[in-house]
């Protein structure tokens, strides 16, 4: 009876485990590479998570004639404009509703950048006045006469040429956007949530592809959708039904193995229980300390877990028919515990206060270790007959002899080999990583193709450059906005910049509004000043009795806040470009053909209460990416070192030392200098797979030099370590195929290091002993 | 006297329609044969907002089948050139401007107002206007009346007189009351 408080134990532990687990949300962002001291990465997140440029559909119509595509284009814009997901549908056609029109025109005073003091004077009223005569004469008066009465000075011509200026408008056709070929209607949708709240933006593809089957019912016409959010939606998608097939192949194939090598259907689901273990202990231990989990986390630590697949089955090839289950725990615990002992010592070292997501990937494959292990040495024991032993294997005899007689001069030859491709490394060093963030993009290259095509058709901001100010309220924000306005125009004049957008353009900060409202003159100077300026003009007396109102009562209109343009096409625009976070609000100036991001980013003005930050987004995430990458690198080595120091201490002699870790240091290289070879590029994605295998490999390595093993003993390890090593490179042989980057470079990578690793440590391990002894 | 006219009214009446078509696709056909046309304009527009009507004058250019410019010279210079799909609009003060007429429907029927009626293309007439034929190809007068509702916003109609292939004028009528006659000479 005396077995079943472990068990026990361990289900009580596994679901207080799994119930943490599935009360903790998990969040699919980048912030895993932030460091926290950086407030540019913190802002550059920020957009990354929720900019406006994240919450773009772009949509192109292809295929049919001309005329069908702009009908559907037509049809689709009414069917998702009153739909409260979408912030903006917009296809070119009639830019601006009648309300909106009739908003801009009762904010005129405050919002036209053309008002001042000598609009209004007698000469000013007269200039204008002229000019309203000359439009009059011209064939389109007929679209402009209605405001003449209430606006002789134009402002509301200034605000619509504002509004259509802040970016570039594609070409229209039939009145709506084209591309400039013809061959696609186009389309613009935001959608009011991040584009990375992955939930909501399916929702939104799902609404408009519906809303679309209906639009085109009986056409040719063909969408085309893309977008930070659809890339987003697409790239999730793909990177789960691979993963979901892979991993369903993989799982049937392990299985396969276990039962052929075992021929016991209790080895399957014994074997599955450290691995399961590993990843509810981990999952809890991150969940408890950090409150929630990164999925990029949970990824990379399932990955560095495929480490404890490996224990049972040390358990199941060292097991004799003569000894009880828990004397081979008992004879296998010293080395199992160097091999636990130097996976959490490496992983330990990523525990880094100021990168979340290292630290959590160290928490995570730490407590997921420290479980897997208590399973083994406790719970197997626990659960399997005292006596069960696997079929021995029959064929275990001499050519696992001759595979295990030391070689020593191919020993020799491998550490040769070792070091030309070292000093190949060195050499390449530079060209080594992968910096570039998209290259690891799971999406197909035709869709990014499309998404460019679509982007620049509609002349979309790109996800490129843009400034950033932040402040403590939205009129500090936006007065530096205007300050910083101010310089761009100087260096748009100069070519720095093709343009330039912000909330500024449409609503200017209260300080401006007044200052404009205050250059409105009282109303009997304006009456006098308009009576002086129509002499001689052909204009009906009295007709701009709606003028001297409209002044009047602009004169002592409070300014219009972000707040008072609620629900409106303006507002809609001001808001995302302008909008209160976490501390405080953040302007954004996005910036379209820039041609010297450098001459840009330096003497942008500064104000005291805010500060501005020139953001060029994909070099700022690319940096991020590389900053991570480095701070794991040297993570990494103080790992290599903290291993290095507890294997000495589990083995008291440095040429055991050197036997059991030099196959894996060699083994490391060798995966390197293949991966080279093959036409990688290292990435985060390699990095992590090679922690994996540095793990592995350092199990394989102590194993090999295991002290004191009999022959038998030795034909066991090597039948546990070649099953170890066939799972390893069925599994992540079958990710390698993938199409995916992210999975191709983790399965590549830990094939060829799992391989390189057993090959290594039977070659040069025992050798290495042999001399010494 | 008085009944003669009235029986002949009568008489004729189930004809009228019948004579209009022809009588239009004869006008149409004269206005298609003419290759290129240039002559001198005089606009005036009476608008409520004024107490004086607006006048300007300036030169028309036609060329078949699709290249129509209106060149304002006096009082302020505006150069408008209607050529295939696109309109180009010229300014002393904003230069010079180019419009896809596809991308301005409501620009498009003034256009092709007196475009298409100098071409004698009657379908493309017909496509934006309902067409209203009255007198002799010697000596007629064509009503257009703008279909779209949009259009309808801006225009109450259109009226262009003239003898066989030759436009003597052009009358923009708009629903608030606002009239624009042009007048066409020889130069």
């Amino acid at each position: 009876m005396f077995r079943w408080p472990v068990p026990l134990l361990w289900l009580l532990a596994a679901l207080g485990c799994g119930w943490i687990v599935l009360t903790t949300p998990v969040a699919a962002d980048l912030a895993l590479f932030a460091s926290r001291a950086d407030p540019v990465a913190e802002l550059l997140l920020e957009q990354l998570r929720s900019g406006p440029t994240t919450r773009l559909i772009l949509l192109g119509l292809a295929g049919d004639t001309e005329p069908e595509r702009a009908a559907v284009s037509q049809r689709l814009v009414e069917r998702l404009r009153d739909n409260r997901e979408f912030a903006r549908v917009a296809n070119g056609a009639d830019a601006l509703p009648e309300a909106e029109l009739q908003a801009l025109f009762a904010y005129r005073y405050r919002l036209s950048p053309t008002v001042a003091p000598e609009r209004f004077t007698v000469d000013g009223l007269r200039s204008g006045l002229q000019q309203r005569l000359v439009e009059l004469q011209s064939p389109l008066a007929v679209f402009q006469k209605r405001w003449l009465a209430g606006d002789p000075t134009g402002e509301l011509l200034t605000l619509l040429k504002q509004w259509q200026g802040g970016l570039r408008e594609p070409a229209k056709r039939l009145g709506v956007w084209f591309a400039p070929d013809g061959e696609r209607a186009l389309l613009l949708v935001e959608t009011r949530t991040s584009g990375y709240d992955l939930a909501a933006q399916r929702h939104a593809v799902t609404t408009i592809r519906a809303a679309f089957a209906t639009a085109s019912a009986g056409t040719g016409v063909r969408l085309e959708m893309s977008g930070p959010g659809v890339l987003a939606t697409l790239a999730a998608d793909t990177i789960r039904a691979q993963a979901e097939f892979l991993s369903t192949l993989a799982l049937a194939a392990v299985v396969l193995i276990l039962l052929l090598v075992y021929r016991s259907a209790r080895t399957v689901w014994l074997g599955a229980l450290p691995m399961l273990s590993a990843l509810l202990a981990g999952a809890a231990a991150v969940d408890l300390l950090f409150g929630k989990m990164y999925l990029i986390t949970l990824a990379f630590s399932m990955t560095l877990l495929g480490e404890t697949l490996d224990y049972p089955t040390y358990l199941f090839s060292h097991r004799r028919a003569a000894e009880t289950v828990t004397d081979t725990v008992r004879q296998l615990w010293p080395t199992l515990r160097l091999c636990v002992a130097t996976t959490m010592l490496g992983c330990l070292a990523m525990l880094d206060p100021d990168f979340a997501g290292l630290s959590q990937l160290g928490v995570f494959t730490v407590a997921g270790i420290a479980a897997a292990v208590a399973t083994t040495r406790w719970l197997l024991p626990a659960l399997l007959p005292p006596h069960w032993a696997p079929p021995q294997p029959t064929a275990i005899g001499p050519w696992a002899d001759a595979a295990l007689r030391p070689r020593p001069r191919l020993a020799l030859a491998l550490g040769g080999c070792g070091l030309l491709a070292l000093l190949l490394l060195i050499a390449r060093t530079p060209t080594l990583w992968e910096n570039d963030l998209a290259a690891l993009s799971p999406v197909p290259r035709e869709l990014l193709r499309l998404d460019q095509d679509l982007r620049t058709a509609l002349g979309a901001p790109e996800v490129g450059h843009l400034i950033a100010v932040t402040a403590p309220d939205a009129e500090t924000a936006l007065r530096h906005s205007e300050a910083i306005a101010a310089d761009l125009e100087d260096r748009k004049r100069a070519g720095l910049l093709a343009g330039y957008d912000g909330a500024m353009r449409y609503l200017p900060s209260a300080q401006t509004q007044q200052q404009r409202l205050a250059s409105l003159p009282d109303p009997a100077t304006l009456s006098a000043n308009l009576n002086a300026a129509l002499e001689g003009l052909p204009f009906k007396p009295g007709l701009f009795a709606p003028f001297l109102d409209a002044v009047a009562a602009a004169r002592t209109a409070p300014p219009l806040r972000p707040e008072d343009l609620r629900g409106t096409l303006l507002g809609t625009r001001v808001n995302a470009l302008l909008f209160p976070g976490e501390r405080g609000w953040t302007a954004l100036l996005p910036l379209s053909g820039v041609q010297d991001a450098r001459a840009l980013a330096t003497g942008l003005p500064q104000h005291q209460a805010s500060r501005a930050y020139y953001l060029d987004l994909r070099a700022e995430t690319n940096r991020l990416v590389a900053d991570f990458r480095d701070a794991t690198l040297v993570r990494i080595a103080w790992g290599a070192a903290l291993i290095l120091a507890v294997v000495w201490l589990g083995l008291r002699s440095w040429r055991r030392v050197v036997a059991a870790l030099l196959p894996v240091g060699l083994a490391l290289v060798f995966t390197v200098a293949a991966l080279l070879a093959l036409g990688e590029r290292l990435s985060l994605f390699h990095l992590v797979a090679l922690l994996l295998v540095l793990g592995v490999g350092v199990d394989y390595g102590l194993f090999f030099s295991r002290p004191g093993a009999d022959p038998d003993s030795r034909r066991r390890t090597l039948h546990a370590l070649l099953v170890c090593c066939g799972s390893a490179l069925t599994v992540f042989g079958m990710l390698s195929l993938s199409a995916l980057p992210a999975l191709r470079a983790i399965g590549l990578t830990v094939s060829l290091g799992v391989a390189a690793s057993f090959v290594a440590a039977l070659i040069a391990a025992r050798p290495l002993l042999t001399k010494m002894s | 006297m008085f009944v003669n006219r009235w029986a002949g009214l009568l008489l004729c009446w189930p004809l009228a329609g019948v004579a209009d078509e022809s009588a239009l696709s004869q006008v149409m056909q004269a206005l298609a044969a003419v290759p290129a046309v240039e002559t001198a304009f005089r606009e005036e527009k009476t608008l409520a907002v004024l107490d004086a009507p607006l006048v300007a004058t300036g030169v028309l250019y036609y060329r078949a089948p699709d290249f129509l410019r209106k060149r304002t010279l006096h009082p302020h210079p505006e150069d408008y050139e209607a050529d295939g799909h696109w309109l180009t609009v010229e300014t002393p003060e904003a230069g010079r401007r180019q419009f896809n007429l596809n991308g301005y429907p409501q620009l498009r029927p003034f256009v092709e107002a007196i475009r298409a009626t100098q071409a004698g293309d009657q379908a493309a007439l017909a496509r934006y206007y309902q067409l209203e034929f009255q007198g002799t190809p010697a000596d007629w007068s064509l009503r257009l009346t703008p279909r779209d509702a949009d259009a309808q916003r801006y225009v109450a109609a259109i009226v262009l007189r003239g003898r066989n292939g030759r436009i003597d004028s052009m009358e923009t009528l708009e629903p608030d009351g606002d009239r624009s006659l042009m007048t066409i000479t020889p130069r």
